[in-house]
């Protein structure tokens, strides 16, 4: 099955398998629903044509094109309390002859379709005593009954609560596969459309700009490139798909503030969970942060790589060795601040404050002090020493995250 | 993948005849039996009477009447009157009349019109809001005379539809009067009586008019008059005096009794003038009507009457309405006189 | 959404020994009533002879040669049969088929506009028709043609306002939203007109205000055929669009996913409507409520299919116009009162009772 359509979407073109069901992603104003609209014949075309099953539809008259295209809308305002069954054999009319009546065959296929939909109890009952997700589903049964090789969904799930939205999608998977019909459906949940759908089809303004199974489509990169959204992508190990956490707009990430001299970014030293509510608070409030040198496993090192922070890490309980502590240099050559967490240092990670001796004279340093050195001091005063040093150098002492956070505030207005 | 082609339903046949059909079947059996004897009532033309006459009616209607009708109905007082006179009395089966709730015949006739002719109310025929059809064909008439008061449509359906040939008497002036006693003595067969009726009428007119030439010779301005029928109260909507615009009878009677109404350059045949431009116009005198509920007392509560020079000075004179509004030979052999004597004390009744 | 409203909400469709036991009692009804309607003549004539008379018409002579009693006079016999023959037949008639016929074009509106207080008077069809009059009357077409032009001025006011209606959807799009909007718009502006004619022709407005209360006057064989004629012209293809109609009450926009050509049928629909409406008007002038409350007893009665709604709207309508006009000749003794005002009167108390009798989501023809 093919659709293609011009103007609002630049040539669209979409293939589906008899079984398959493939969602159709995009951000507002993408096109998703003026594609679906397009293959309905509800959308006057200016330009283009839209091809249903490799024929233009516009030689179709609407009966033609309803026997081959069936629509769940997203929601339907019945004025009249109509019977369910009487609801579902409405989807049969494109079948009806001209002047008769519906036949034997039109009530069975359309009681199947409402058993299909799990709601032949209720078939003599009305449509406004039903719930909105099985309202949904009755739409979903009409289509069904409407014996059309191709089903077209618009934003399915939009007004139900989770326990029907996963209901309606593992039933019309489900029928997909039974009736061996094809599905495309308009979903704005992609971890929906993930879990649930066998291809991914993303529309960016008008084009389509990715078309395959979901744990190939979604990555990082395409969320940041379609949805403007910075997110962390994990694996669902239930259903083996990827499902995502949205982190933030990138909006707010280019809201970031600039730094003092307007390049470079903030730079964490810590370890052991010490830098981990720093980055966090640095992160939210739209700084770009580096952090180091962390050994792997380390609490900090998994904030790190939640927050999508790039770190340069050690093997666990190893000294920090020569190539770690270059690469480290490095990121401290290229942050324009520092802040230094209140970490344990151990002869292991001595290296950090070492590698700061010089810096204040090249840069703010904030030294984030909760209780004395001394407590954290594992290696026979070494650290207490490096620390003291580095007050002596200029760098700034802080109590706490907050005042860290203010005083880095203070020096952004100040180089403003 | 399998392109099915869409699934083509072969139409099979279904279970039960569709209601619509069967109500379209039934409509169109009925619609047959109805158009047959539509055919039949309207299609029929409507035969000429034998030795029937053909007049021209006061509207330029050519009709013709069935010879010496003995059933009329009479649907205009004025032309009662005249029926009256001419000795037809007996000849009408049927008269006009409001509802049996606004009071029947008396809505149209006063009690010495009732008692005088003898009316009752099983000659009904109402005219309004339309002329009841029942009622007309109940009293079997061969020949309806009106005035324009009954509708167009009412006419076209008593006469076509009915085939009951109906003739409209409405003078618009005095001189019309005698016209229509001529005509009625045509069509009744009554012609001396008729000749003798219009006569009468002349000579009143005659002298009527003399009289009115006299005084143009004298170079006095003829005295300016209002005539009116009924006042809408001060406070109402739109409080004002009736009266009659040009091209009606009523203008004909105050030309005839030798006055210049105030409502001279009026464009419509019935209107209302306003207290303020009867005020403008003062009047040298005032012609009202009473009868039927309207008495001094509804003209007292008309705009501005107190102040009016003509009432002020007791040249405000009410008399029986009919009078007034029926053109009809009672307006000329009585009303004519009592107006003459009332504006012109000093040339008439000449000595 | 489904709230404790709905659980109360009555059954979709009522049984259908319910429905059966209804329809049975309105045809028996409307039968009784069209068997007694003759016998108020506006003239009083004996029952026994009336049904004499018109078992002697329906059996053309065979039955009952001589109607009237001994003591009738052969003039008032055959002026009795007059009546009852030439016009209050007819006159039954044309309340039982301009009565189908507005009931007929109001369910077809209310289906077409998806809008329960849709009728033909809302959307300025009958204004048209009486402004249509209106224009006769003002230019005063010969006495000799009066009979055949007023009747069809009025239909061809009340056709063009359809035609208007229409038409502006073409250039202003053809949503229900539009055609409702011009609709009601169009009622007024023609209403507008029409003060304006009558201020500067007070002679006409007497015939005018006739018109706009409605009547069954001047009923005759030959127009009851023509309002037949209209009626099986409209009648035929809009009882065969009942299932259309069902679609259509889905939304124009589902209508159309499921293949019914939302603008195209929602045009034939209006058309027929407005003839239907147009040849009631042309003869009845303005009878209003007739065409909003027969399809509301329907759709409560039989539930919502409008296979059912429209042929059961005209048989409504039928008996409905013809109940009213019986009791505009019944209520005040001697006077017939006319029977627009007579139908506003009985439909009103009548909508009232329906919608409390259905407090919640009444309005929306929930059950109704």
């Amino acid at each position: 099955m093919r659709l293609g359509g011009r103007s609002v979407l630049h040539r669209v073109s979409l293939r589906a398998e008899p079984g398959e069901l493939v969602a159709l992603a995009g951000p507002n104003g993408s096109g998703k629903t003026t594609l679906i609209r397009a293959a309905l014949g509800l959308v006057p075309i200016e330009s283009g044509g839209v091809e249903l099953f490799g024929a233009p539809t516009a030689e179709l008259t609407a009966r033609e094109r309803a026997r081959r295209v069936a629509w769940v809308p997203q929601e339907e305002a019945p004025r009249d309390n109509v019977a369910l069954r009487e609801y579902v054999l409405y989807g049969r009319y494109p079948h009806l002859a001209p002047f008769g009546g519906e036949t034997a065959e039109d009530r069975a296929l359309a009681d199947r379709a409402l058993a299909d939909v799990g709601l032949s109890d209720r078939a003599h009952e009305g449509i406004r005593t039903l719930s909105g997700g099985e309202r949904q589903r009755l739409l979903l049964g009409r289509a069904l009954a409407q014996g059309s090789s191709l089903l077209l969904l618009d934003e399915p799930t939009a007004h139900l609560d989770i326990g029907h939205q996963l209901d309606i999608l593992e039933r019309v998977q489900r029928l997909v596969r039974e009736r061996r019909v094809c599905a495309v459906a308009a979903l704005h949940d992609l971890n929906l459309a993930a879990r649930y759908a066998d291809r991914l089809a993303v529309l960016s303004r008008g084009r389509l700009v990715a078309d395959g199974p979901p744990g190939e489509v979604l990555d990082a990169a395409l969320l940041r490139e379609v949805w403007g959204v910075e997110a962390v992508l994990k694996r669902d190990p239930h259903s083996g798909q990827p499902y995502l956490l949205p982190r933030r707009t990138l909006d707010a990430a280019r809201l970031a503030r600039p730094l003092p001299g307007g390049r470079g970014p903030v730079h964490v030293v810590g370890g052991g969970g010490a830098a981990s509510p720093l980055l966090r608070r640095l992160v939210d409030d739209g700084w770009t942060v580096t952090t180091g040198a962390l050994p792997l496993l380390d609490s900090d090192t998994e904030t790190a790589d939640e927050l999508g922070v790039p770190f340069v890490a050690e093997i666990p309980f190893a000294t920090l060795s020569d190539d770690v502590r270059e690469r480290h240099r490095r990121l401290l050559d290229a942050a324009a601040l520092v802040v230094v967490a209140p970490f344990a240092v151990g002869p292991t990670n001595l290296a950090n404050l070492e590698d700061l001796m010089g810096r204040p004279a090249r840069g703010p340093v904030i030294l984030v002090d909760d209780g004395g050195i001394a407590r954290r001091d594992f290696t026979g005063g070494r650290a207490s020493a490096l620390w003291s040093r580095l007050e002596a150098e200029g760098a700034e002492r802080v109590r706490d995250v907050e005042a860290a956070i203010r005083r880095l505030g203070e020096l952004l207005s100040r180089s403003a | 993948m399998s392109l099915s082609a869409p699934s083509s339903s072969v139409p099979k046949a279904p279970r039960t005849i569709p209601v619509a059909l069967f109500a379209v079947a039934l409509l169109l059996v009925a619609g047959a039996a109805i158009a047959v004897t539509a055919a039949y009532f309207e299609l029929r033309s409507p035969s000429t009477p034998p030795g029937a006459i053909t007049i021209t009616d006061d509207v330029g209607r050519t009709v013709a009447v069935p010879p010496n009708p003995h059933r009329v109905v009479v649907l205009a007082p004025s032309t009662m009157d005249s029926m009256v006179r001419l000795g037809l009395r007996d000849r009408v089966v049927g008269i006009d009349c409001g509802t049996t709730l606004s009071g029947g015949i008396s809505q149209d006739y006063n009690d010495s019109q009732v008692s005088a002719w003898g009316l009752t109310n099983s000659m009904c025929v109402e005219t309004a809001p339309s002329v009841n059809l029942p009622q007309l064909l109940n009293a079997s008439p061969e020949l309806v005379l009106a005035s324009t008061i009954v509708s167009i449509a009412d006419v076209e359906e008593m006469s076509v539809t009915y085939s009951i040939p109906v003739v409209m008497l409405q003078p618009s002036t005095l001189g019309g009067i005698a016209v229509d006693v001529t005509l009625l003595g045509e069509i009744f067969g009554v012609g001396p009586a008729a000749s003798t009726l219009v006569g009468q009428l002349q000579a009143v007119l005659g002298t009527a008019q003399q009289l009115v030439t006299n005084l143009s010779f004298t170079g006095a301005p003829l005295p300016t008059l209002l005539l009116t029928y009924y006042a809408s109260p001060d406070g109402s909507p739109a409080p004002g005096y009736w009266t009659y615009g040009p091209g009606t009878f009523g203008r004909s009677l105050i030309e005839f009794v030798g006055a210049a109404s105030i409502a001279a350059s009026s464009a419509l045949p019935y209107f209302e003038m306003s207290g303020s431009q009867v005020l403008s116009a003062q009047p040298w005198a005032v012609i009202y009507g009473v009868g039927f509920g309207v008495t001094l007392a509804t003209y007292q509560q008309g705009p501005e009457w107190s102040s009016l020079t003509a009432v002020q000075d007791g040249r405000a004179w009410g008399i029986d309405s009919n009078l007034l509004t029926e053109p009809d030979p009672t307006m000329v052999l009585s009303g004519l006189p009592v107006l003459l004597a009332l504006l012109h004390p000093d040339v008439y009744p000449p000595r | 959404m489904a709230g404790p409203a709905d659980a109360a909400a009555p059954s979709p469709t009522p049984s259908r020994l319910r429905r059966r036991r209804l329809l049975a009692l309105t045809f028996l009804g409307g039968a009784a009533l069209v068997a007694l309607s003759p016998l108020l003549s506006g003239v009083s004539i004996p029952s026994t002879t009336v049904f004499r008379i018109l078992a002697n018409g329906l059996s053309f002579g065979g039955l009952y040669p001589s109607p009237c009693d001994a003591g009738v006079s052969a003039t008032q016999c055959s002026a009795w049969v007059r009546i009852i023959w030439q016009s209050t037949v007819p006159t039954i008639l044309l309340a039982l088929l301009a009565g189908a016929a507005l009931g007929l074009s109001g369910a077809t509106l209310q289906g077409t506009f998806r809008n329960p207080l849709a009728d033909p008077y809302l959307l300025g069809l009958s204004s048209g028709g009486t402004l249509g009059a209106a224009i006769l009357f003002v230019f005063n077409v010969g006495l000799a043609q009066a009979n055949v032009a007023l009747p069809l001025f009025a239909f061809f006011g009340a056709i063009a306002t359809g035609g208007l209606i229409l038409l502006s959807a073409r250039y202003l799009g053809g949503s229900v939203e539009t055609l409702l909007l011009v609709g009601v718009a169009l009622a007024n502006l023609l209403s507008a007109i029409l003060s304006v004619i009558l201020l500067f022709n007070p002679t006409g407005s007497a015939q005018v205000s006739f018109w706009l209360l409605g009547g069954l006057g001047g009923a005759t064989w030959g127009r009851d055929g023509i309002v037949l004629g209209g009626l099986l012209l409209a009648t035929g293809p809009l009882l065969l669009l009942g299932r259309e109609l069902n679609v259509l009450q889905l939304g124009s926009d589902v209508a159309q996913s499921l293949g019914v050509d939302a603008r195209r049928i929602r045009t034939r629909l209006l058309l027929l409507a407005s003839v239907a409406t147009a040849v009631a008007v042309a003869f009845t002038g303005i009878i209003g409520f007739v065409g909003l409350i027969s399809p509301h007893v329907v759709r409560r009665v039989w539930g919502p299919d409008y296979r059912a709604v429209l042929p059961g709207s005209a048989l409504v309508g039928a008996t409905f116009l013809l109940a009213a006009h019986d009791l505009s000749g019944l209520v005040v003794p001697d006077v017939v009162l006319p029977v627009g005002l007579f139908t506003a009167f009985a439909g009103a108390p009548f909508f009232f009772f329906l919608l409390l009798r259905h407090r919640r989501g009444a309005f929306m023809g929930e059950g109704l």
